[in-house]
């Protein structure tokens, strides 16, 4: 039943929409993008070969809409709709329907996206299939006392976790018995008012852990395979901001034993397409399902560069039909990768979003450096959709070098116009707990101090600042007459002319 | 024969001089009365970056214009600065005014002729409405009160062209606003 798709429906914005679309022209198929109205000339519309508006800005008015999607993708002809990551992506009902409509839907079945959107679905699943999971309940918990038996039967601290949460929300740690009754009502209360669901769970919190999640492959037939780990561990508010595979906690003994136990996860729901198990692991070597996520992940990329892969493409060949393009013995993990997620927001103020028009962007380029990015200088970045504007990734023989190539590309890009926390990675990569690789998803709430972590300018960096400023100030005046100074009076001018032509300012 | 200008840049908030001197095509520039070293710059990466070399050290130095006028944002090995730049005339006549640059002041953005005043000194205006028209490439701006205060100076007359940071309207904010 092979189908070769000519055109596919990406229904996603900002980068990873552009990701999707250069994979799709490389294997030879026409892209659409849909897009809200103020996303009318963001980068994955621009790129795309057609391109269908299906809203206002708000996500629940466009992004979300689930029949518009499909409305567009009949309309403009595509065989096959490829979610991304967020928006509809792990949405059932939408999968169901885009399969009702007669098209593909690049991704898991319906059933295994609603077993693993459930938390304790997925624990009973995967105590089932004999994957570890956290000690605790498989079932909702309401009376206190009862939640209370549970945890001093596990030991404390526990965690009380909402079934339909996500997104480090809906959690609570219990560390003794006395506190039990009012945390299980207040996350109760959360979880209703937040996912329409107080179904509550108990389970052992593990402290100082590690996040490992194991990338895999199924081809919705019973065939499995795994990609290898990524350590996810440095987080700020529950969020990933740094990525890397291999993981540097791993043994070899044990990075056999997480990804045997993530093909056996996927294996479980007979996974189709490209999903990723996650996993925490202890300070002494155990680790536990977390959850799984039934997408391609924002931060496959470095499973990418490390494998030689293309999960997009491997993605799209599945969803034809095509089965597996990759064979477990052939996959092996070269050198070393680390991804950036460059976000508009400020590191000094408790991370919160920025948002501006991008003035001037000058990216590194150089051996194993990649960017997926969503932005494009003189773009203005929409305050109604996460603020992450693009990935750097680079790739390295091992960690040293990558960390050193995280650096100097680091400091090769420029990005003026939002607030932005590429100095953030910078100072990660020079903490002695990421270098060594100890670092824990405490990392940098432990670490990071918003009142002093920029290195101060030196001296010499000053006066070449303010000697930089005074040029550049009385060349923009002067228009004088060298080929340099020309090109530089142009860019003033053009910038000039797209501020006054917007009204911006 | 050499063409000196004198510049001030606010650079976290201290003030520092400097010294631009060209000559053909040489270009000399002393910070703080220091002694005046070849600039030997170019733009690189890009046609915003100036190579400039202290001794033997390199430092990139990107630039673009910010928000206010006058604003100069600075990156240097991958830290952001804002920098805010004036001539020394500019810089002395903000001094005599006795206001600092960006706060109640507002500057020419870009090259023009002032078409119209909306207010007059001592006039009471709130933040966000209109006090000054621009004209800049055939493009009438109107440029707005970046806070509610008193206007207590117009250095411009209508009819004059303005280049870009020079003052237009001064205001005075208000106690707390």
């Amino acid at each position: 039943m092979a189908q070769k798709f000519s055109k596919v429906l990406v229904a996603n914005r900002g980068e990873i929409a552009v990701r999707i679309i250069q994979g799709l022209r490389e294997m030879g198929i026409a892209s659409v993008a849909v897009h809200s109205d103020v996303d009318r000339t963001a980068l994955h519309v621009l790129m795309a070969d057609e391109a269908v508006a299906i809203g206002p800005a708000p996500a629940a008015e466009s992004y979300l809409v689930g029949e518009r999607v499909i409305e567009a993708a009949k309309t403009t002809g595509a065989e096959a709709i490829h979610p991304g990551y967020g928006f509809l992506s792990e949405n059932g009902p939408f999968s169901r329907a885009v399969e009702e409509a007669g098209l593909v839907f690049i991704g898991p079945k319906a059933e295994t996206m609603e077993v693993m959107g459930d938390k304790l679905s997925a624990r009973r699943r995967m105590r089932a299939a004999g994957v570890p999971v956290v000690p605790g309940t498989d079932e909702a918990v309401r009376d206190p006392e009862v939640a209370t038996e549970i945890a001093d039967g596990i030991g404390y601290p526990v965690l009380l976790k909402a079934s339909a949460g996500g997104g480090g929300k809906g959690m609570r740690i219990v560390r003794e018995a006395g506190e039990m009754a009012g945390a299980l009502r207040r996350t109760m209360g959360e979880a209703g008012a937040s996912f329409g669901d107080d179904s509550i769970f108990v389970e052992k919190y593990v402290e100082n852990p590690k996040h490992i999640e194991v990338q895999v492959l199924g081809d919705g037939k019973g065939e499995v395979i795994h990609v290898f780990e990524r350590e996810c561990s440095v987080q700020r508010r529950h969020q990933k901001v740094i990525e890397e595979s291999p993981s540097p906690s791993l043994t070899p003994a044990l990075r056999e034993r997480i990804c045997d136990a993530a093909v056996q996860t996927a294996k479980a729901v007979d996974y189709r397409g490209a999903g990723t198990v996650e996993f925490i692991l202890a300070p002494d070597g155990e680790f536990y399902f977390l959850e799984m996520n039934t997408r391609l992940q924002v931060e496959h990329p470095v499973t990418e560069m490390v494998t030689g892969t293309d999960l997009v493409r491997a993605m799209v060949l599945v969803a034809q039909g095509d089965g597996l393009c990759y064979r477990q013995e052939d996959l092996v993990q070269r050198g070393w990768s680390l991804e950036f997620r460059l976000y508009a927001e400020d590191p000094g103020k408790g991370f919160t979003p920025s948002i501006g028009r991008i003035e001037s962007m000058t990216v590194p380029l150089g051996p194993g450096v990649r960017l997926d990015t969503g932005i494009y200088e003189g773009f203005d970045v929409p305050i109604h959709y996460d603020p992450m504007l693009a990935k750097l990734v680079v790739w390295g023989e091992d960690r040293d070098q990558a960390i050193a190539r995280g650096k100097r590309v680091l400091r090769e890009f420029v990005l003026h116009g939002p607030v932005h926390n590429l100095p953030f990675h910078l100072w990660a990569l020079d903490q002695p707990a990421f270098l060594d690789g100890s670092y824990t998803t405490h990392f940098v709430e432990e670490a990071f101090d918003p009142a002093d972590w920029l290195p101060a300018l030196t001296d010499e960096e000053r006066q070449a600042i303010i000697a930089a400023v005074a040029l550049y100030e009385s060349e923009r005046r002067s228009g004088d007459s060298t080929p340099e100074s020309t090109d530089a009076s142009v860019g003033n001018w053009r910038l000039n002319a797209l501020r006054a032509m917007t009204g911006n300012r | 024969m050499w063409m000196k200008k004198r510049y001030v840049v606010d650079l976290d908030g201290d003030q520092h001089n400097a010294v631009v001197a060209r000559r053909g095509e040489a270009t000399e520039i002393a910070v703080d009365e220091s002694p005046a070293r070849p600039a030997n710059h170019r733009p690189v990466l890009g046609g915003r970056a100036l190579s400039l070399r202290y001794g033997r050290r390199l430092h990139l130095i990107h630039l673009s214009e910010g928000g206010a006028g006058g604003a100069v944002d600075v990156t240097v090995g991958g830290r952001p600065v804002t920098t805010m730049v004036m001539d020394e005339l500019r810089a002395q006549a903000l001094e005599s005014l006795g206001t600092a640059a960006g706060s109640g002041t507002i500057c020419a953005d870009i090259p023009g002729l002032v078409v119209e005043l909306k207010v007059e000194p001592g006039q009471k205006v709130h933040q966000g409405e209109p006090v000054i028209v621009v004209e800049a490439m055939k493009m009438q701006n109107e440029l707005c009160a970046a806070v509610s205060g008193t206007v207590i100076e117009i250095p411009v007359a209508s009819g004059a062209s303005v280049n870009p940071g020079d003052p237009l309207v001064v205001i005075e904010p208000e106690p707390g606003g």
